[in-house]
């Protein structure tokens, strides 16, 4: 019978029609999580380029000016500002602390991951 | 002079060994009626064959719990014009996470299997139905008296919840907001049970459940003061004396 | 000896607690329903675990029934009952006139009764109208109705009865000499026909035993009488609350869970299936209900519905008897196999179930006595919890 809880289902936790804010926040969390593990990852390549000496490094700096990968880098600064703020919503409700308050923390984070990536977009692009 | 709109129900359909489908159903309501009024006109009038479950019509037993347009509503008291305009379609579906039996009716047997292992309450003192602000006109003296608890185990949090979506060992919002009232410190060896990897620590916060909570159970809340009530727990038997009894 | 074979027609309060006494009389049970427990006049009952009091002056033998069986069920099924009690109070000179004879009869009837001062009756519960001139307390209660009935279907389930719910009786198995022999049935979930034998039809459809009776060519002595409900969205009473007077239009309001809800009135209605909402009975039940609560009026309505009782036919309206009747169709019709069941109210369910089954108990050769007022109900979500 169909209509039956699975594994599967997990791709219905990025449905965010109809939903609460506390299921975008969860949605969001997940989100960022993917793509800051995949940043790790990239990362790692990085650090181990740089393990081949001076000529690679130089050769990722100069790649690090393309604006693609500024943007990347921005994204990741929207990621982990957003993340690790949930991250302490998450902390604090699962201790009963703030728990009425949940869907205005959610709201606080998403504020302060924009600001906070208007800020560095700023110094990232602007003269 | 009673106002009449005209709206299509789009209902869910489904039997044995057949494929579901949606069937609509060209309906006249007044829009200040509920949503279950005209799916029960549905079933009166239009077709007999469609499978519903409902009792009490006024939010107390929990049996009329579907996903209007999507969202998980109780339809006895989810008045048609809070839901739809007139003109439009009103999608009727059955809850999510469970098997159907048949069109909008779900077999809730899982579920009712988990509200008995963690002991739900299903009567409890009046003045211990935990509510934020109680009413000026509750009385001291009202602990003596019985109430049914808020729970009407109608399932709608279940549906709503992303982690039961994923799995059906996972406990669910209602039996570990009911584990909540019955408490740790009333039913310790329930610590067992909640406590495990599909227990307590898998919910994520989504706080589905409480939006969706007709009755006003706050299953989130109770999830997240449980896990107080685990944590105290587990520290003091981590630090408690031996041979002392633990709270 | 192989059990013998009983349909009872219809799962509402009647048939489940039917199937409860026949199942532990050692009968085979089969219960078809054509929609989900409780999904007709049962479920929409008003919630009143009655002790009496409002049948004691005009109905001493419904009332007697009821403090009975209410005594009983708060014994068997407390797991469904708020069972705090309740209140009969007077607002005016004709409330006033009506209390000797309701204090006479109580007392007649075994209904344990107390006077209080208004203000000791304010005390207790700060709500209701300021201007009551007195108030009675008696051991009424309130229920939920269909985790009553879950909790019947439940030890009848546990003690083997079937339950085909989504599943409606299309004719009656009439074997040569017209007498009743099983049920063509049509399960709704799959759309198949089939036909069950069985030893006795019981016809437990309430409101609706003239359709099952007219598919053996008989009249039902019923006569179905809805009347409207509307639930509040406060708790502004911890217990029930009745107008002291005879019974009369929205004189009862009871709480349950975070609402309150006042009832009920009675009227005549030919298509039983659905009866729609009737404006002025809602205003009705607002100007009753808010003489006895005024807070009612600062209240919303949650839900607004209708519901049909099964009255015995014979009378119109109010002068109904509230009793019940179990007809033997084999002594009314000389057709045999076919047990009709009507009337009656949630709180007697217990004994209408328990005449019902000795009627059948002795067409069958059954000597086991009833044993159900003693026998404690098991939880009422392992109706659920047990699979078909």
């Amino acid at each position: 019978m169909n209509n039956q809880p699975s594994s599967k289902k997990f791709l219905a936790w990025f449905n965010p029609l109809g939903r609460q804010p506390g299921s975008w926040a969860f949605i969001l969390s997940r989100i960022t999580a993917l793509g800051l593990t995949f940043y790790l990852f990239l990362h790692l390549v990085v650090l181990g380029r740089l393990a081949q000496g001076p000529q690679a490094y130089q050769e990722f700096l100069a790649l690090a000016e393309s604006p693609i990968v500024k943007l990347g880098e921005l994204a990741v600064i929207a990621a982990v500002i957003y993340h690790g703020l949930n991250g302490i919503r998450i902390i604090l409700t699962s201790f009963g602390i703030g728990v009425a308050h949940q869907q205005r923390l959610f709201y606080a984070s998403v504020a302060l991951a924009l600001a906070g990536t208007v800020f560095f977009g700023i110094r990232l692009f602007g003269g | 002079m009673t106002e009449k709109w005209n709206i299509t129900l789009r209902i869910y359909r489904q039997k044995t060994g057949e494929l579901p489908h949606f069937d609509d159903f060209a309906m006249e309501v007044d829009p200040n009626e509920y949503v279950l009024d005209a799916i029960e006109r549905v079933w009166a009038f239009h077709d007999r064959s469609l499978c519903f479950r409902h009792a009490c019509h006024h939010s107390t037993c929990g049996a009329c719990g579907m996903r209007i347009n999507g969202v998980e509503k109780l339809t006895c008291i989810t008045v048609i014009r809070d839901v739809t305009h007139n003109g439009a379609t009103l999608k009727v579906e059955p809850l999510r996470n469970f098997p159907v039996v048949s069109d909008l009716a779900v077999d809730m047997g899982v579920f009712y299997r988990k509200m008995e292992m963690v002991g739900a309450r299903a009567v409890l003192p009046v003045t211990e139905a935990e509510i934020e602000h109680p009413p000026a006109t509750w009385q001291p003296e009202d602990a003596r008296y019985i109430r049914l608890s808020d729970c009407l185990e109608c399932g709608l949090c279940i549906s709503a919840c992303p982690v039961a979506a994923t799995t059906i060992e996972y406990l669910g919002p209602a039996p570990l907001a009911a584990a909540q009232d019955v408490g740790l410190r009333r039913s310790p060896e329930l610590l067992t049970i909640i406590d495990s990897e599909d227990g307590l620590w898998r919910c994520h916060s989504a706080f589905e459940c409480t939006a969706v909570c007709p009755s006003f159970v706050d299953p989130g809340r109770r999830i997240m003061n449980l896990r107080k009530q685990a944590i105290g727990l587990k520290l003091t038997k981590l630090f408690g004396k031996p041979g002392v009894p633990q709270p | 000896m192989p059990k013998s074979h009983v349909i009872i027609i219809g799962a509402g309060f009647t048939g489940v607690a039917i199937a409860h006494d026949l199942a532990l009389r050692g009968c085979d049970i089969t219960v078809i329903e054509r929609g989900d427990i409780c999904n007709g006049t049962s479920g929409r009952t008003h919630g009143l675990l009655h002790s009496g009091g409002r049948y004691a002056v005009k109905d001493k033998e419904s009332a007697i029934e009821c403090i009975q069986e209410n005594t009983i069920l708060r014994r068997i099924v407390p797991q469904v009952i708020e069972p705090n009690g309740g209140l009969f109070i007077a607002l005016n000179e004709s409330d006033l006139s009506y209390a000797e004879q309701f204090i006479e009869s109580c007392q007649e009837c075994g209904i344990p009764l107390d006077e209080l001062t208004p203000q000791h009756a304010l005390q207790l519960e700060p709500n209701i109208n300021p201007k009551l001139l007195s108030a009675f307390v008696v051991p009424d209660g309130t229920f939920d109705p269909l985790r009553l009935a879950l909790a019947f279907a439940a030890t009848a389930k546990h003690n083997g009865a079937r339950f085909r719910t989504f599943t409606e009786v299309e004719g009656l198995q009439i074997d040569g000499q017209g007498n009743v022999i099983g049920v063509n049935i049509l399960d709704r979930t799959s759309n198949q026909r089939m036909g069950i034998r069985a030893d006795v039809v019981v016809n437990a459809t309430g409101a609706w035993a003239g359709q099952i009776t007219s598919m053996a060519s008989l009249d039902a002595p019923v006569t179905p009488t809805p009347g409207i409900m509307v639930a509040y969205d406060q708790r502004l009473v911890q217990r029930a609350v009745n107008r002291l007077n005879v019974p009369g239009d929205g004189d009862i309001v009871l709480p349950q869970r975070r609402m309150v809800v006042v009832g009920t009135t009675s009227f005549d209605a030919e298509n039983v299936d659905y009866i729609p909402v009737v404006e002025e009975q809602t205003k009705l039940m607002l100007e009753r209900g808010s003489e006895l609560i005024p807070g009612i009026r600062n209240a919303k309505p949650r839900g607004i519905y209708m519901a049909t009782r099964p009255l015995i036919s014979g009378g119109s309206g109010r002068s109904i008897a509230r009793t019940f009747k179990c007809y033997d169709h084999k002594q009314t019709h000389n057709i045999d196999g076919l047990v009709t069941i009507t009337g009656g109210k949630a709180t007697t369910l217990r004994l209408m179930a328990e005449k019902t089954a000795d009627v059948v108990c002795a067409k069958l050769g059954i000597s086991a006595p009833c044993i159900t007022q003693d026998m404690p109900l098991l939880s009422y979500r392992e109706y659920y919890a047990i699979p078909n």
